[in-house]
């Protein structure tokens, strides 16, 4: 069982030039299979955590989009309660020419821009849009207690 | 053929039990919606008609260890049931008394579990075995 080519490109330079913040390594058992970390970004109630995530490439990938969850626990409007993201590039805005590389940016570009008007955890995205200082008074409390290095 | 690790198998099969499955005589669903590692699951059989079982709703628990799928789930009654795989004490499914237990594969999910015990009340040898009085739980 082979490795198609563009994968293992995008491993070895994920490997060798990985994205501020982000770390991204293959299962030695499955090389489709990543453990994923990102550093919350400064400047959001997430800043000072490091989140774990795990990130699959599906048989049809590139054709299809990897799958990608969060394995820590995260107070955040677009990510439910079993890690899932809502996130456009993952589903219908995928493109081929988007990489394992721009999803992770993009998965932490949302961390710094939490949109509620399309979410995935109703009750966060409600907290956010009612009274948006209080939740993310809670992200910071839980990216403490779930999330500290 | 790419190999799907535990985890994405499991949101798979969390997506497809909450759609719902068949004509609805098997479910389940994560037992807790928090469960970040998707062990714990409830599934509910509806027993076959024409048979003992007909009209009876049936509960288990059915858990996913660290091996899913590459080892097969551990299954228990709640719901008393007289079956010769099910243990009359605990309610425990005998992965050696049930096929789809004993020969395991991986394309095989919880769905395919809760089918098998299903065909299995509908058996020649099973679908007449005097069983406990409806509604009664092992505990």
């Amino acid at each position: 069982m082979s490795l198609p080519k563009r994968i293992i490109k995008e491993t070895e330079r994920l490997v060798a030039d990985p994205a501020p913040g982000i770390t991204a390594t293959p299962h030695d058992d499955n090389l489709r299979y990543f453990d994923v970390t990102i550093q919350g970004p400064d400047g959001s109630p997430f800043q000072n955590g490091v989140f774990r995530l795990e990130l699959f490439l599906p048989e049809e990938y590139p054709m299809a989009p990897p799958k990608v969850r969060f394995l820590t626990k995260i107070y955040h409007p677009n990510i439910d309660k079993l890690g899932r993201i809502c996130l456009d590039i993952l589903k219908d805005k995928w493109s081929p020419a988007l990489q394992i590389r721009t999803v992770l940016l993009s998965i932490q570009a949302l961390l710094s821009a939490p949109n509620p008007d399309d979410p995935l955890a109703t009750d966060v995205a409600k907290h956010y849009k009612e009274n948006e200082k209080d939740a993310q008074r809670v992200s910071r409390e839980w990216t403490e207690k779930y999330a500290s290095a | 053929m790419a190999k799907v690790p535990r985890n994405f198998r499991l949101l798979e099969e969390l997506e497809k039990g909450e759609k719902g499955i068949g004509d609805g005589s098997c479910s389940y669903g994560l037992e807790d919606g928090d469960d970040i590692m998707m062990s714990h699951w409830n599934g509910t059989i509806i027993g076959p008609g024409h048979t003992v079982h007909e009209n009876r709703i049936y509960s288990l628990k059915i858990t996913c260890g660290e091996n899913y799928p590459d080892a097969p789930p551990t299954i228990q009654f709640i719901s008393r049931v007289n079956l010769p795989f099910v243990s009359q004490v605990d309610g425990k499914v005998d992965p050696s008394k049930l096929p789809v237990l004993a020969h395991w594969n991986r394309n095989h999910s919880i769905e395919t579990v809760l089918v098998e015990i299903r065909r299995e009340m509908a058996s020649f040898n099973n679908r007449k075995l005097p069983q406990p009085p409806e509604g009664s739980t092992f505990s």
